[in-house]
């Protein structure tokens, strides 16, 4: 059965923004009480990831 | 009743009707996945109560990405792309529950106890299923699907409990997500669901999974002083 085409390619690229999303949570969570900037800056990179994820435009990301 | 278990190299061999059950099931369970991210991240992921519930939000969105991944990578063995799917619009996802936007900490809420939970029935149906490359990616994804449907539970009912106009709009955000969610198991009398059963993808019928889900959730309902919606109120499948 052949795959379909991109999709190692696809799933690797998806790996690596799950990745990034919870580094940035993780990186977060220690600090929601001490320091408000970084949690919130934080929450921003989650947002752009996450909007790059469901913008959803593989041919960019495969280039 | 189907019973032999199938691998990758074997789903060519298979009957074309299992063919074509599976690459479907497939589609519509990333479909589903990836549907949830796009209601809630644009309005709950900056504006969620606290700082701690926005990277609730931040993390329940990791974990749906990456289960539409392995169902995506799943469907893509089988030659299928999925990838369409990532930047679909709402208003032509496959289930009419995604078709929205959340915008209120209610929904979202209510949709993580509700439409969550939902995904773990769906999920559950394919555990010890016919197609074991399915069946093995199964353990992780329930156990995140588990948090998601706590934090909705959990916010759900600190959000009744606080009486008055917050519990009133619980309720009607309730009555609105409790059809959408009866909805989402599909028609009753569904030939298709039967298919699924008699090739062991699913596990039961749609009507089945229905009634168990209702049995679970009505008592939860009633546990937060909310009153059960009718059943039959909106729905647009019976």
């Amino acid at each position: 059965m052949p795959m379909a085409p991109n999709t190692e390619a696809i799933d690797q690229h998806l790996k690596g923004f799950v990745q990034a999303l919870h580094a940035a949570v993780n990186r977060a969570v220690p600090h929601v009480q001490d320091d408000p900037k970084l949690v919130d800056r934080a929450i921003e990179d989650c947002k752009e990831i996450l909007d790059v994820v469901l913008e959803g435009n593989v041919s960019e990301w495969l280039k | 009743m189907f019973t032999d278990t199938i691998e990758l190299k074997d789903f060519e061999k298979m009957d074309p009707e299992y063919q074509d059950l599976l690459k479907r099931i497939l589609a519509i369970q990333a479909d589903c996945e990836i549907g949830g991210p796009h209601l809630y991240v644009e309005d709950m992921l900056p504006a969620a109560p606290t700082r701690v519930e926005r990277l609730i939000v931040a993390r329940t969105a990791a974990e749906e990405v990456d289960h539409y991944r392995k169902m995506a990578r799943l469907a893509g063995e089988l030659g299928v792309d999925l990838s369409p799917l990532l930047n679909r619009p709402n208003r032509e996802r496959y289930v009419d529950a995604f078709r929205g936007r959340i915008s209120t900490w209610e929904d979202y809420a209510l949709f993580g106890f509700l439409i969550d939970r939902i995904g773990r029935y769906q999920l559950e149906e394919f555990v010890g299923g016919s197609y074991a490359p399915l069946d093995r990616i199964l353990p992780d994804v329930l156990k995140e699907e588990e948090g998601h449907i706590d934090h909705g539970t959990n916010k759900t009912a600190e959000l009744a409990a606080k009486g008055g106009e917050q519990k009133e709009r619980v309720q009607k955000v309730l009555n609105y997500w409790y059809a959408k969610a009866l909805d989402m198991f599909g028609k009753s009398q569904s030939r298709r669901s039967e298919r699924y059963v008699h090739w062991r993808i699913k596990r039961r019928t749609n009507a089945e999974a229905r009634e168990h889900y209702i049995r679970e959730v009505n008592p939860l309902i009633e546990a937060m002083g909310l009153e059960v919606p009718d059943p039959t109120a909106e729905r647009r499948f019976v």
